[in-house]
């Protein structure tokens, strides 16, 4: 056995972040957090709980309520010669610094021919738990198509971690997307120093039938959907993306072309979405197979418990559709 | 100041100028955004900036970069698509960069460059040298939320950023005054208690007197300040732009020409000879003569480098 139970520790999902955040701090003399409520309060999650009193206000800074401001100074800092993870708390506020972040960081690099990096993490919370229409989305699909972006998205604890350290490492801008739903999840986390790659896609759970591929709390969801379908003798296989940009295509083929089927599924809205790149690029490379994307209605997000849960994808209609997309075949 | 710096100035603001008249008889001109009549503002802050500062400015950024010192030869293959530009010739029009030679660059998103420069403000703070980021805007930026979030985060943090806000009195066709309601830009730093002042844009020699007062304080660790300089450009807005003003209006905005009024300044003062100016005028158009030669020897860059330094 590869695991070593002495090293490895059982750890919420905000503690894998700030535990990963807290070694670049340490190792890096440059690094600094800024963002709204990161400082004493510890962050909106706790997911920087005690960084400030480690680091002080001039590494830990707290941010006015200004997202635009905060990511072009995130940005300027980086390209100059710090390292910088900018904060929001929800991604739909992303929206308001669209400018520093699409028009400057991702362009930096390859219209000064080189001469300027931006070494950024930009940490955002995606997903619906009751907020409402504009604190409930997941916009990661308008982002993945911006060239000079990485986007990665966790769903479990080690990748957590393991994400916000390569995030951290990278020498360009990275979207970090957390989830709402996923901090009050824990799981073990090895007591090491490591990466998670960009770009390298998981299997969650191997299957024969079909492939759910998907990314962040929705791995849950799909998870719970497997289970329910294993009732009736359907097995999938469970892709996890972990990195939406760059796209780990091989994993997705390779598990698509043993099942012949593929079901893409994603909390934000399908249309120009997550899914229809996936499944385009898996038919691009494999020839015709089964396929169907799931994701969110196209409606706004109620924070109404009623009007949200109508809205999206849960573990009962992923499960209805992997069975319309068998009986397709 | 000393005669040679405005000898120096002078010199400065008749290569922007040419260096801009011979871009502009080129048939690869394309788009530009040219700094013409506005030499006096870019070339009055670059003399109170010293070697670790940092310069940034809008889209109209040719003026700045020759200020800032940036090889005339590769700003203008740069700006014409060569290879041998600082940016390889992929950034040209509106995206000037050099930060190695404190010319951190220009960004042509209006407003767009005021928080960046805040967050290379952050960076140089960090290094405890003393050197300071400056940020050139136009009087379009000021109607922008970024300005103010920037001043707002540049005050409370104490930044060391100078803010120059070019103001030319036009966005586009929009007359300043149709957008923009405070009396002088330089107002809306006062909430934020931003030592800020207004000059007179278009006399080099009041501007860099302001700017190396502003550049002390914020080096001193005043935090940060806002320059606001009246000036006028000779140009339309771009080269794709249509002229909207009339030839009252331009006619009387040459006859505030900077590089006129400090030449016959310094001639009536005795400090320049009619010949010396003669020379030096031949002077700057052979260097732009040869600036035009090197660009002209400069490749375009291969198809391929539209991929590359992506990610």
């Amino acid at each position: 056995m590869s695991s070593e139970p002495v090293r490895t520790r059982r750890v919420f999902f905000r503690e894998a972040i700030c535990r990963a955040v807290g070694e670049t701090l340490d190792a890096e003399p440059n690094a600094i957090v800024m963002g709204q409520d990161v400082g004493a309060f510890g962050g909106s999650y706790k997911e920087f709980y005690g960084l400030f009193e480690r680091f002080g206000p001039a590494r830990v800074r707290d941010t006015p309520v200004a997202e635009a401001a905060m990511v072009g100074l995130g940005v300027g800092a980086a390209a100059a010669g710090l390292r910088t993870l900018v904060s929001i708390t929800y991604m739909d506020f992303v929206l308001l610094a669209l400018d520093p972040l699409v028009n400057y960081a991702a362009k930096a690099r390859f219209k000064t021919g080189g001469q300027i990096r931006v070494p950024m993490v930009v940490k955002l919370t995606a997903g619906a738990k009751g907020q409402g229409v504009a604190h409930s989305q997941s916009l990661e699909s308008w982002l993945m198509s911006v060239p000079g972006l990485r986007v990665v998205a966790p769903s479990n604890v080690a990748d957590a971690y393991g994400l916000m350290r390569s995030a951290l490492q990278a020498d360009g801008p990275v979207v970090y997307v957390d989830h709402k739903r996923l901090f009050p999840t824990s799981g073990p986390l090895n007591a090491s120093a490591h990466e998670v790659p960009f770009g390298l896609a998981a299997v969650s759970r191997p299957g024969r039938h079909a492939t759910i591929v998907t990314h962040s709390y929705m791995v849950c969801v799909a998870l719970a959907a497997c289970d329910e379908l294993a009732v009736s003798g359907i097995d999938c296989e469970v892709i996890d993306l972990r990195s939406l940009a760059p796209l780990d295509l091989a994993t997705v083929c390779t598990s698509v072309s043993k099942t012949g089927a593929l079901l893409t599924l994603e909390e934000g809205q399908v249309v120009c979405g997550i899914g229809a790149e996936i499944a385009y690029q898996a038919q691009a490379r494999l020839g015709p197979v089964r396929v169907s994307r799931l994701g969110a209605m196209p409606a706004p997000v109620s924070s109404n418990p009623v009007l949200e849960a109508a809205s999206l994808p849960d573990a009962g209609r992923v499960a209805d559709a992997v069975r319309r997309l068998l009986m397709e075949g | 100041m000393t005669a040679s710096s405005d000898i120096d100035a002078l010199a400065a603001m008749i290569l922007a100028r040419e260096l801009e008249s011979a871009l502009s008889k080129r048939a690869d001109c394309g788009f530009q955004l040219l700094s013409s009549g506005q030499e006096a503002v870019a070339v009055g802050v670059a003399a109170a900036l010293l070697a670790h500062d940092q310069l940034l400015c809008s889209g109209r950024s040719i003026a700045p970069a020759l200020a800032r010192g940036l090889d005339p030869g590769r700003v203008m293959a740069e700006l014409i698509g060569r290879a041998s530009g600082p940016c390889l010739g992929r950034g040209g029009r509106g995206h000037l960069s050099q930060p190695s030679a404190g010319f951190f660059g220009a960004h042509a998103v209006v407003a767009g460059n005021l928080s960046i420069a805040a967050g290379v403000a952050l960076a140089l703070q960090a290094r405890r040298d003393r050197s300071i980021a400056v940020c050139m805007f136009g009087d379009g930026a000021c109607g922008a939320g970024a300005l103010h979030e920037t001043m707002n985060i540049a005050a409370l943090w104490q930044l060391p950023l100078l803010l120059v806000c070019d103001n030319n009195l036009y966005s586009v066709s929009t007359p300043r005054a149709a957008a923009l309601a405070p009396q002088r830009l330089s107002d809306l730093a006062a909430p934020f208690g931003i030592e800020a002042c207004t000059v007179d844009g278009m006399d080099v020699r009041v501007v860099r007197e302001a700017a190396v007062e502003l550049t002390d304080y914020v080096r001193n660790g005043g935090g940060p300040a806002f320059l606001e300089c009246i000036s006028r450009r000779y140009a339309s807005h771009s080269t794709s732009a249509r002229e909207t003003r009339g030839q009252q209006e331009l006619a009387a905005d040459r006859e505030l020409d900077p590089i006129t009024r400090l030449e016959n300044a310094l001639l009536s003062e005795g400090a320049l000879s009619a010949q010396t100016a003669q020379a030096l005028r031949e002077q700057v158009r052979a260097k732009v003569a040869a600036a035009c030669a090197f660009a002209d020897l400069s490749p375009l860059p291969v198809p391929e480098e539209a991929f590359a330094d992506v990610v």
